[in-house]
């Protein structure tokens, strides 16, 4: 018991149980997933519940009876005796749904291999025949490097073995998979390749159970998996704050001095240094990084213009809070003026104390302290995979240079009167039916917007896209521009047509655009739209949560009255027109 | 002490009362005992006790005494 990861994972299936004791005490899961297996999957399903949690979803798990994955697909109801599951999750090996044509091709059989693709197409289309009749998130796994005695990955011959075998099954599956939207892999390969293919199988298990896996890859693999569900549900982390001294660079600038403080080529400042590109990398793909360090101002901004070896640049920095002052003070100041939820936060930081007292203010943000080795702090940041999501937009990669505008129209705001101020932003506003090729950027907004938006229902893509084709059913979209920048797509909405009477079910804007009253344009151009088709009433609804406050008086500012049933109505006729400021373009 | 342990891996595994547990107690005399169970009080066990068990001692656990006596065998003392 002096293994710390046999103890983690004792850990999980504890709290995994204790789960499923709540559940079958009566305790609702708001979060319910069916997983199909070509081998014995019920080990797998601890360390599932046990990531979903710390995900922060009350989750529930159904197994379809062992190795019935065609069933699973074509009858998803039945198989997983569940009748609404948020997601699907179908995982299959080689050895199971392949295993004799495996056998056949390292006999030199020459139709085993055109009959294994056959067998893999057809698994692939009863995916894609579930993908019709379900409308949740649908994850398949992609077959892991089999275990086959005869041809493992030692073989030097290499070419001709499991291996070709292995390539071939895994690109009919993606070949077989093409057409089919909105299917999220698992790469069960890459998950055995990190683990290490031959400390993955348990022969033991599989001979008794038919269970193949050992209980550390199964945590790895119920961990990713459940790491993938979530973040199909839950907004990614977009702003690291982050120390200064002992964690982007060795030393104390204020007491080692510029010129004594480690970076660079020799360690350990090549292990901060290593770290900061690692920093980099998130700040390419659009998170920003913002300091947090207790410092004189200038003797950072000095280590930024004075060591060549920094990787971070100074216009990497968004902001920052170089000071005495308490950090949580400092975050909160950060989060402010960065216009973002404390929980979109990561915070690094060497000293232990400063991320307990960052985690007992701000329990939302996500804090870690860097190990004291400096060696081992690439590895370990990023093992935690911080700023993990399913996809990067063209919004995300562009947002940290948005922000350097924000900062322009901050520094004019300062100067003009409110009106002043927004007739000069030019603020040209489009607000259109949402189509296709929009559904990425809808499915972030909807999931990832938690200040203005009036329901914080989440969808994801395939929810979105169910949505998009169903009638009385209206998903808009809205891109917002000004004479700063581009701020892309940044406001979606759903409308549903009940006879005179629509209804609001989502509306939200991206924080970027919020305090130019471009909330009032989108309603504005909304009702326009609902009218042409016959509305006259707009029923909306607010759900207040810990974060939409600046949604909270939204309705009754628009001429929205309070009904009895606690939905709020206005005459579409009585919607506010589009502020004068703002050039609106509708296209409907 | 040691056999509370080994009472404790069954309870918490089986999901009963320790009182529950006896060396006695058998997949025939107890109904959470099912194969799944099994599976999960192998993993349990040899994680608990720091042992790999074989197939042919997997197979042989058919009541806690029994698993008492493998694991003494395998040479955990303080079972």
């Amino acid at each position: 018991m002096s293994d710390p990861e046999a103890e983690g994972r004792l850990r999980a299936k504890a709290r995994a149980r204790a789960h499923e004791r709540a559940l079958a005490g009566g305790e609702k899961a708001d979060y319910r997933v069916g997983l199909a297996a070509t081998f014995t999957a019920e080990p797998l399903v601890p360390f599932l519940l046990d990531g979903l949690l710390e995900g922060g979803r009350r989750p529930a798990v159904s197994l379809a009876p062992y190795n019935q994955l065609h069933q699973a697909c074509l009858d998803h109801r039945r198989a997983f005796a569940a009748p609404d599951l948020d997601a699907v999750v179908l995982l299959w090996r080689i050895e199971d749904l392949l295993g004799r044509e495996l056998e056949l091709f390292l006999a030199g059989d020459a139709d085993a291999l055109p009959a294994a693709r056959a067998r893999v197409a057809q698994l692939a289309a009863a995916v894609a025949s579930l993908r019709e009749a379900f409308a949740g998130t649908l994850v398949v796994g992609a077959p892991a490097f089999p275990h086959s005695p005869a041809s493992d990955l030692l073989d030097p011959t290499g070419g001709e073995g499991a291996r070709r075998f292995h390539a071939e099954a895994t690109r009919a599956w993606r070949e077989g998979l093409e057409g089919v939207k909105d299917v999220l892999t698992l790469d069960l390969d890459a998950l055995q390749r990190h683990h290490g293919a031959a400390r993955s199988h348990d022969a033991r298990t599989w001979y008794l159970y038919r269970q193949p896996y050992r209980e550390e890859f199964l945590a790895l693999l119920g961990g990713r998996l459940a790491a993938l569900l979530v973040l199909t549900r839950r907004a990614p982390r977009k702003c690291l704050a982050v120390d200064g001294d002992n964690t982007l660079w060795g030393g104390v600038v204020g007491e080692d001095g510029v010129d004594g403080i480690a970076i660079g080529d020799e360690f350990p400042g090549s292990a901060y240094r290593d770290f900061q590109k690692l920093v980099a990398h998130w700040r390419r793909e659009g998170v920003l990084v913002a300091l947090l360090s207790r410092n004189n101002e200038a003797d950072v901004w000095e280590v930024f213009d004075r060591r060549p070896e920094m990787v971070l640049r100074r216009q990497d920095v968004s902001a920052w809070r170089i000071n005495w002052d308490p950090k949580p003070d400092n975050l909160r100041a950060l989060a402010a003026e960065l216009n973002l939820g404390l929980d979109s936060f990561v915070f690094i930081d060497d000293d232990p104390v400063e991320v307990e007292r960052m985690r007992a203010a701000w329990p939302e943000v996500l804090s870690l302290a860097l190990p004291a080795d400096p060696a081992r702090i690439v590895e370990e940041v990023a093992r935690r995979r911080l700023f993990e999501r399913l996809e990067t937009t063209r919004e995300d990669r562009e947002r940290a240079a948005m922000v350097a505008d924000e900062g322009r129209r901050t520094e004019l705001r300062s100067r003009l009167s409110p009106e002043e101020f927004l007739a000069s932003l030019e603020l040209r506003v489009r607000v259109f039916p949402a189509a296709e090729e929009h559904l990425p950027r809808l499915a972030q907004l909807v999931n990832k917007t938690n200040q203005f938006n009036l329901t914080t229902v989440r969808r994801d893509q395939a929810e979105l896209r169910a949505l998009l084709g169903s009638p009385g059913c209206f998903v808009y979209g809205l891109t917002a521009q000004d004479r700063f920048g581009d701020y892309g797509m940044t406001g979606a909405a759903l409308l549903r047509e009940r006879g005179a009477a629509w209804e609001i079910d989502t509306f939200l804007l991206s924080c970027r655009v919020l305090g130019r009253e471009v909330e009032t344009a989108f309603l504005s151009a909304l009702a326009r739209a609902a009218a042409v088709r016959g509305c006259r009433t707009m029923v909306g609804r607010f759900v207040p949560t810990a974060k939409n406050a600046p949604a909270a008086d939204f309705l009754p500012r628009h001429g929205f009255a309070r009904a009895e049933t606690g939905e709020w109505t206005a005459a579409a006729a009585a919607i506010p027109a589009v502020p004068r400021h703002v050039t609106l373009t509708l296209e409907d | 002490m040691s056999a509370d342990r080994l009472r404790g891996v069954f309870a918490e595994v089986l999901g009963l009362p320790p009182d529950r547990v006896t060396d006695a107690t058998s997949p025939d005399s107890t109904s959470e005992w099912d194969s799944l169970a099994a599976m999960n009080l192998v993993a349990a066990l040899e994680e608990t006790f720091g042992v790999e068990l074989t197939t042919t001692e997997i197979m042989r656990m058919r009541s806690v005494g029994i698993v008492r006596e493998v694991l003494r065998a395998k040479g955990v003392a303080d079972v």
